[in-house]
């Protein structure tokens, strides 16, 4: 009746920002970044591989409530780079390792279907 | 382990390996190797909820005599996977210039059946009949695997009952409602032995005995009995079971499923560095991801393009403003 309409999950709304930083002056090299119609498929992925690089102190993600599809990431760096290049640095890391991962796995896929060639048809279903 | 030390040392330097154990026209199995769990776990959910297909959205009951009632009818309708071969080109109904929907963004089905003979009569996905100008000649097509090949049952009819409807296809994601769900299922697992004791196995006495072995125990070494717990260890070796429901080929999922938290990334990437003037990410690119009408999804894509191989992301990196650096090694990667 009243739900929301679910496609507001993933639709930016009208003149929302994708993501906004606001930087934390409380603590030194930190910054807030809130990501608008996201889920923990992003704020995991970007919080975990955050805390994998050297320069940056913290890193962690929240998603206030389950409804609402935000997601606020949290990062401090150790001054050498501000938290917005670290986590473009992540993200750039993460776009190529996607990259390697797609090549990797048409590779092999072009390797299974010609080893099957040779075995004839494999145990597959009709489609 | 089984795998060759030697090629083990060259992965950790080469970022994720894919090892494919099984691949056909409804599943492909394969082993993520050398990820973090976050990075595997994001496939899985964009896999799951965030890749675009076709499904019926709309119907329009012209006459039904059916003992079925029309709500009733039109989400089984609902639920018919569609081909969605070529869906890339189709447009979002909402971002298309169109007033409701037209052949840019939409495919229309038919189906008419009357049951003029004694016997009770099915009618099935085989039955709906799209029309009308597509995008391409499979798109939207019913899709029928079953042995009979008359697809899936929508209802059935008793003599002298007949059911005429018009359906409207339109693109959309899993995340809005589940019929545009390309997985049948995605199974994902790691760590058959529970080394890391991520799980705390229920058991009535034994649970070795209680609990079978996954077909993925033979790939990992058992734990050795009285070897202490490794508290640094993490999962690192993931297993996707990838089944379609018919409407993208197995492997296609998994493409299209990389390619779109690519775009969710590359997205981010480029509103953060928008209007810093560096010109890094001024080079050809995507539109934002969801941009609308013209958002070309695959081959126009800017990651890749340099190798002029078939696959949306392109060959060795190189030129690409994202394949540029494919050293994740000093990023940290363990």
């Amino acid at each position: 009746m009243n739900a929301p309409d679910r496609f507001e999950l993933f639709l930016l709304g009208e003149g929302e920002k994708k993501i906004t930083e606001t930087v934390v002056n409380s603590i030194p090299n930190c910054s807030d970044f809130m990501l608008k119609k996201e889920d923990h498929t992003v704020g995991n992925l970007l919080a975990e591989h955050l805390k994998k690089d050297p320069q940056v102190m913290f890193a962690a993600y929240k998603i206030g409530h389950p409804n609402v599809p935000e997601v606020l990431l949290r990062v401090q760096t150790n001054g050498q780079i501000n938290p917005r290049e670290a986590l473009v640095k992540v993200l750039k890391e993460l776009v190529a390792a996607y990259g390697q991962l797609g090549r990797e796995f048409q590779k092999e896929l072009a390797l299974r279907q010609y080893a099957d060639q040779g075995e004839g048809s494999g145990s597959g279903g009709a489609i | 382990m089984d795998y060759d030390p030697m090629a083990m040392d060259d992965a950790e330097s080469l970022g994720p390996v894919v090892k494919i154990s099984q691949a056909d026209s409804v599943r492909v199995k394969f082993e993520l190797q050398n990820a973090d769990i976050s990075f595997a776990n994001s496939l899985r959910r964009v896999m799951l909820g965030e890749i675009p297909t076709i499904a019926i959205d709309l119907v329009e009951i012209e006459n039904n005599s059916s003992v079925l009632a029309d709500e009733f009818i039109a989400h089984r309708l609902g639920l018919i996977p569609l081909n969605a071969e070529g869906v890339e080109h189709l447009l979002y109904s909402r971002d298309c210039d169109c007033e409701e929907y037209c052949e840019h963004c939409s495919v229309r089905l038919t189906l008419h059946a009357r049951c003029t003979g004694y016997d009770n009569m099915s009618v099935s996905a085989r039955d709906l009949v799209p029309v009308g100008e597509r995008i391409n000649q499979t798109l939207g097509t019913p899709i029928i695997t079953d042995k009979d090949g008359t697809g899936s049952l929508i209802l059935k009819l008793r003599p002298d009952q007949e059911i005429k409807l018009e359906c409207i296809a339109k693109k959309g994601i899993a995340k809005e409602h589940a019929k545009w769900a390309p997985s049948a299922a995605i199974g994902f697992e790691y760590d058959p032995h529970n080394k890391l004791r991520h799980l705390d196995l229920w058991y009535e006495s034994d649970p070795k005995a209680e609990w079978p072995p996954s077909e993925y125990a033979k790939w990992e070494e058992p734990p050795v009995e009285g070897e202490p717990f490794d508290f640094d260890a993490v999962p690192n070796h993931f297993y996707f079971n990838v089944e379609t429901a018919g409407n993208l080929p197995p492997d296609g999922i998994v493409a299209e499923g990389i390619k779109v938290i690519q775009q969710k990334l590359a997205g981010l990437i480029h509103e953060l560095t928008e209007g810093e003037g560096d010109g890094g990410y001024d080079g050809p690119r995507s539109p934002e991801y969801n941009s609308g009408p013209d958002t070309n999804y695959g081959y126009s894509t800017s990651y890749g393009g340099n190798g002029g191989n078939q696959s949306a992301w392109g060959g060795g990196g190189g030129t690409t403003p994202f394949g540029g650096q494919t050293s994740y090694g000093g990023g940290g990667w363990s």
